[in-house]
């Protein structure tokens, strides 16, 4: 008994000490892929950008993520221009491959939430704007973001806590974050489910978390139409 | 006098179907005009031409001297030539609508002070005390910190109304603003346009009031089948001299 508590410290000890790995991937990718669905669905509203957009959208939603790391991590390497080239550096890193190809793939669906909010405006609140004379970066400034913002909440959170989730796979790529340590040292100690489990709780605290911030923003937004 | 609103010839189909045949409107500064006519006759569609919410086919607009920038594309389909000039025109101008459109993410005092500081640069300390003057007239003191979800349909009409008065527009254009409300909200804002009449605002009222256009239009214009069938002062448009075609549809 005391040594199976020995044991789980430990474990437990050594699971936390990759969180920080995956909270840095989780974070840079919700910024870098929010931020490409934000140009993404800018895109959609001019005429160049709408079919590249699509396709972007369709290549990225429709194949899985962990090829999309394979194809970044194992694949890039053996081109020579990026493996000569200046970003090297950058793609040699299985950490920023695993952020590359998770921008990419999330920043495919959180476009999709936003464009759903998008057209889930009421007309007439963009027509109140057009009628007062407001410039279009005015009215996207100052009645369609915000508008959209509330829109997307909920559905944005959801695609948040998918990422969360996805920077597991990362683990495939060679990157020792909260799964990668996992299976370490499931290789050293065989004690599969009990390693499995502490690393899985440290997922639900990260995704709890989330999902109580989420729901705090969602209040005060509420608050802020007067609900 | 000034004249306010110069529109000559204004046509607009939505496929294939024609909904504005060649409309023709004056109006000068002080002008009441009511806009009568059956649903589908084009009234609303013509009102919305004239700030641009709806490209006419063909036509030609001017507001308080500056002309809307029509323009068409190669395939002859109607479009914006230059988007600064159609924001200079809709800033002369202000609606109020059926559905009040207020922005529900802002307060009372945010939806009225928005078009005078991010549309005309004020300075928000004066809007805001425009604001608040404005919100009195109105009848809705003590309210500026409400949101539009809070407030009776006839108060967010009221509230839509100080809004639209906020950059003290040139053309004040109302799109059937009491058909929303309940009966017994209905006279509120009546009794608030007929202030605005009687102060020498211009404005064009597309509504099914007849009683109201009776009293306080200094024009009232049918519309049939998207043309002018018929127009003049009220006394005769509802007396003795009144065409047939608006007989009918007073008597429906």
């Amino acid at each position: 008994m005391n040594e199976e508590i020995a044991f789980l410290t430990v474990t437990g000890l050594a699971i936390v000490r990759a969180l920080p790995v995956t909270v840095v991937l989780a974070l840079t990718s919700a910024l870098g892929a929010s931020a490409v669905a934000v140009a993404l669905v800018a895109a959609q509203a001019t005429r160049v950008g709408r079919p590249l957009a699509q396709v972007w959208i369709f290549v990225f939603r429709g194949t899985p993520l962990l090829l999309q790391m394979f194809m970044v991590y194992y694949g890039l390497a053996a081109v020579g221009p990026i493996r000569h080239g200046l970003l090297w550096p950058l793609f040699r890193d299985p950490l920023f491959c695993a952020f590359a190809a998770m921008t990419c793939c999330c920043s495919a669906y959180i476009a999709e939430v936003l464009r759903a909010a998008w057209q889930a405006i009421p007309p007439g609140q963009v027509e109140a704007a057009q009628a007062c004379g407001m410039s279009r970066w005015t009215r996207v400034r100052r009645v369609i973001a915000p508008q959209m913002l509330r829109l997307a909440l909920p559905a944005y959170g959801n695609e948040l806590v998918m990422l969360i989730k996805s920077t597991s796979l990362a683990s495939t790529i060679t990157v020792l974050d909260v799964t990668g340590v996992a299976q370490t040292l499931i290789a050293h100690s065989y004690r599969t489910l009990e390693v499995f489990c502490l690393a899985a709780a440290v997922y639900l605290g990260l995704t709890a978390g989330l999902t109580a911030l989420l729901r705090r923003i969602e209040r005060n937004l509420e608050r802020g139409t007067g609900r | 006098m000034t004249e306010v609103l110069r529109a000559r010839g204004i046509t607009k189909s939505f496929g294939g179907r024609a909904v504005l045949r060649g409309i023709d409107l004056d109006a000068q500064a002080g002008d009441v005009v009511s806009i009568l006519g059956g649903s589908g006759s084009g009234k609303s569609t013509f009102l919305r031409c004239l700030n641009l919410l709806e490209l006419p086919d063909a036509g030609r607009i001017e507001i308080a001297g500056t002309t809307a920038p029509l323009d068409h594309d190669r395939k002859g389909r109607p479009r914006i030539a230059d988007p600064r000039a159609l924001n200079a025109l809709r800033a002369k101008t202000a609606m109020v609508f059926q559905n009040f459109n207020l922005w529900s993410h802002m307060s009372v005092l945010d939806n009225v002070i928005a078009a005078p500081v991010h549309v005309h640069g004020q300075p928000r300390g004066e809007a805001i005390e425009r604001a608040h003057g404005l919100l009195d007239k109105v009848g809705m003191t003590g309210f500026a910190q409400h949101w539009p979800r809070q407030l009776s349909g006839g108060q967010q009409q009221r509230v839509a109304i100080a809004r639209a008065l906020a950059t003290d527009p040139d053309l004040m254009l109302f799109d059937e603003p009491t058909s929303a409300l309940d009966p017994e909200r209905v006279r509120e804002v009546l009794d608030l346009m007929r202030a605005l009449a009687a102060e020498g605002r211009t404005m064009l009222i597309v509504t099914h009031e007849m009683a109201f256009a009776r009293d306080v239009s200094s024009r009232v214009v049918h519309v049939r089948d998207g043309v002018i069938e018929s127009m003049g002062p009220p006394d005769a448009m509802f007396g003795a001299g009144a065409s047939p075609a608006f007989r009918a549809f007073l008597a429906h």
